[in-house]
């Protein structure tokens, strides 16, 4: 990869020591049945870090998302997570799925509390956490309700709350909002926002939204098409908390000019 | 989702208006045309024997009903332990499964008078006969339910450590619920079958002996009257199941859930 030396050039860039990366990506390759989905491509990401994987669908930006979440293995190379190489999905690793995946037999707080079932730790201690999770996502008045009662919007709020609720380090994001209108979207984007500002997670954010990437995230990452390889890597230095209202500003037009080229140039190439 | 469920009472009231008619019909044609009671009893004639002769009735529908719900149960217990196999099983599913959906081709029925040659004319014959017809719709639904797993939540499941059993008993087992009453529901009708069937064979108790009996002595009101009670508990029985099915499945809409969420 070839970061763009000019935007390189910030405070946050380029931290040294090795246990400020929670995810390090190191030359994966992924083949399957003989097609090449992903080509040499390395990462890393600082802890607390906001980045986006963005690239048109199909890209392999979800492949990649599932490697680091230990779902999938690559053909060759390797993901470390906070020093640890990733042999299979750990505790670590919240993820929200483009789908909620809510369980429709279970109350809201329930499928908040499923990993920890899943991880056998005790439930009851967990559920004052379960429902400070609803409040952040304003869904408390929610807690005993079953999935279809809720809102496509309310739905995805429940799934992040289940992907934080075992507190891990690293929040990954599978195209979380695409299911949704546009509207619930940016609410959604803000509130995002919200939360990690809140928590401090390490977020990966996998999206094809160019407007989304570069308004959550400290840095985005375009990906090209068959195979998959980091084509361009942007920092976006909008001031936080950041706002919706940013999005009609030149500062925030101009990351999105910048985006779009880069992915309009991978299909040219 | 599902169209608003009516209350049972709403569904059932244009069947009932409809039976109500055929009876009054068959009441009226039976009467009109001068049929004979041996031939076709009219339904009123055959209420009175019901009434009148419930004591024998009874007599006889007790150890039908009890063998019936005793196949059935059995039915159930096996095509759900033989669906886990088959679900875990890559031998099973590639070798058991495809022999059971073969197998069906068979006329279970057929198979009685062998059954009252190895078991003799007990209520070991009804009682297996009971269990095997009734296994098979269990067992298929089942391993249906089972593999109708999504495979999305499957993948959250593993994203957040989930063990095998833990898939299995949170995920699973709800998820093929509505199948494994799809075949409680099949399964219970024909289990009334295969008691019946076995009673008919070899047998000196029993709805089906009873029925025999009345043809025998040409007493088609008694008979009809053995059918009628029959039919009764078999949509008794039904019901019962669709109930529970109704308080298990409790997630899936009805038309109260419906009507708070502006459906």
């Amino acid at each position: 990869m070839k970061p763009d030396a000019r935007l390189q050039l910030d405070a946050r860039s380029a931290p040294q020591a090795r246990d400020l990366y929670a995810v390090r990506v190191r030359a994966i390759r992924k083949v399957f049945d003989e097609l090449e989905a992903i080509r040499d491509v390395s990462l890393d990401v600082a802890n607390g870090e906001f980045i986006s994987l963005l690239g048109p669908s199909g890209c392999g930006k979800s492949t990649l998302l599932m490697m680091i979440a230990g779902l999938l293995f690559p053909t060759s190379g390797e993901v470390i997570l906070t020093d640890t190489p990733v042999v299979g999905p750990r505790r670590d690793v919240g993820v929200v799925f483009q789908n909620p995946v809510l369980l429709p037999w279970r109350s809201v707080i329930d499928n908040v509390l499923l990993p920890i079932e899943f991880l056998r730790l005790p439930v009851e201690e967990y559920r004052a956490r379960a429902v400070e999770l609803l409040k952040m996502v304003k869904l408390e008045e929610f807690a005993g309700a079953l999935p279809r009662q809720l809102s496509g919007g309310m739905r995805q709020r429940a799934s992040i709350c289940r992907a934080l609720i075992h507190d891990p380090a690293i929040l990954l994001m599978d195209e979380p909002f695409s299911a949704l209108d546009a509207i619930t979207r940016d609410d959604m984007a803000v509130e995002l926002l919200r939360i990690w500002q809140a928590t401090r997670k390490t977020v990966i954010f996998v999206t094809h939204s160019i407007r989304e990437a570069a308004f959550l995230s400290d840095r985005v990452l375009t990906m090209g098409r068959r195979p998959a390889t980091i084509i361009d890597e942007v920092h976006i230095d909008l001031p936080r908390p950041r706002h919706i209202g940013m999005t009609e500003e030149d500062s925030f037009n101009r990351y999105v000019r910048h985006l779009r080229k880069s992915i309009e140039a991978s299909h040219e190439g | 989702m599902k169209d608003k469920q009516p209350s049972f009472l709403e569904a059932a009231r244009w069947p009932i208006a409809f039976i109500a008619l055929l009876l009054l019909a068959w009441e009226g044609a039976v009467r009109y045309l001068g049929i004979r009671s041996i031939v076709l009893p009219p339904p009123s004639e055959i209420a009175i024997v019901m009434a009148t002769r419930y004591d024998l009735l009874l007599t006889h529908l007790w150890p039908s009903l009890y063998l019936t719900i005793a196949g059935f149960a059995l039915s159930v217990v096996g095509g759900i332990l033989v669906a886990v196999l088959i679900t875990y099983s890559e031998i099973m599913r590639r070798g058991l499964y495809p022999v059971i959906v073969v197998s069906q081709i068979v006329p279970k029925i057929s198979i009685a008078p062998l059954f009252i040659v190895w078991f003799g004319t007990g209520t070991v014959s009804s009682l297996l006969l009971a269990f095997l017809i009734g296994f098979f719709p269990m067992t298929i639904n089942s391993a249906m339910g089972f593999q109708s797993i999504d495979e999305e939540i499957h993948k959250m499941a593993r994203t957040f450590m989930a063990s095998r059993w833990q898939v299995f008993w949170k995920i699973r087992l709800p998820t093929a619920l509505p199948h494994i009453f799809s075949g409680m529901k099949i399964s219970v009708t024909l289990a009334i079958i295969g008691v019946i069937v076995s009673e008919f064979v070899a047998s000196q108790e029993g709805i089906g002996y009873l029925i025999k009996l009345a043809g025998g002595l040409l007493d088609t009101p008694l008979m009809m009257a053995a059918i009628a009670v029959l039919s009764l508990s078999g949509l008794v029985l039904y019901w019962i199941i669709e109930l529970a099915e109704r308080r298990t499945i409790y997630w899936q809409a009805t038309a109260g859930n419906l009507a708070e969420t502006g459906g």
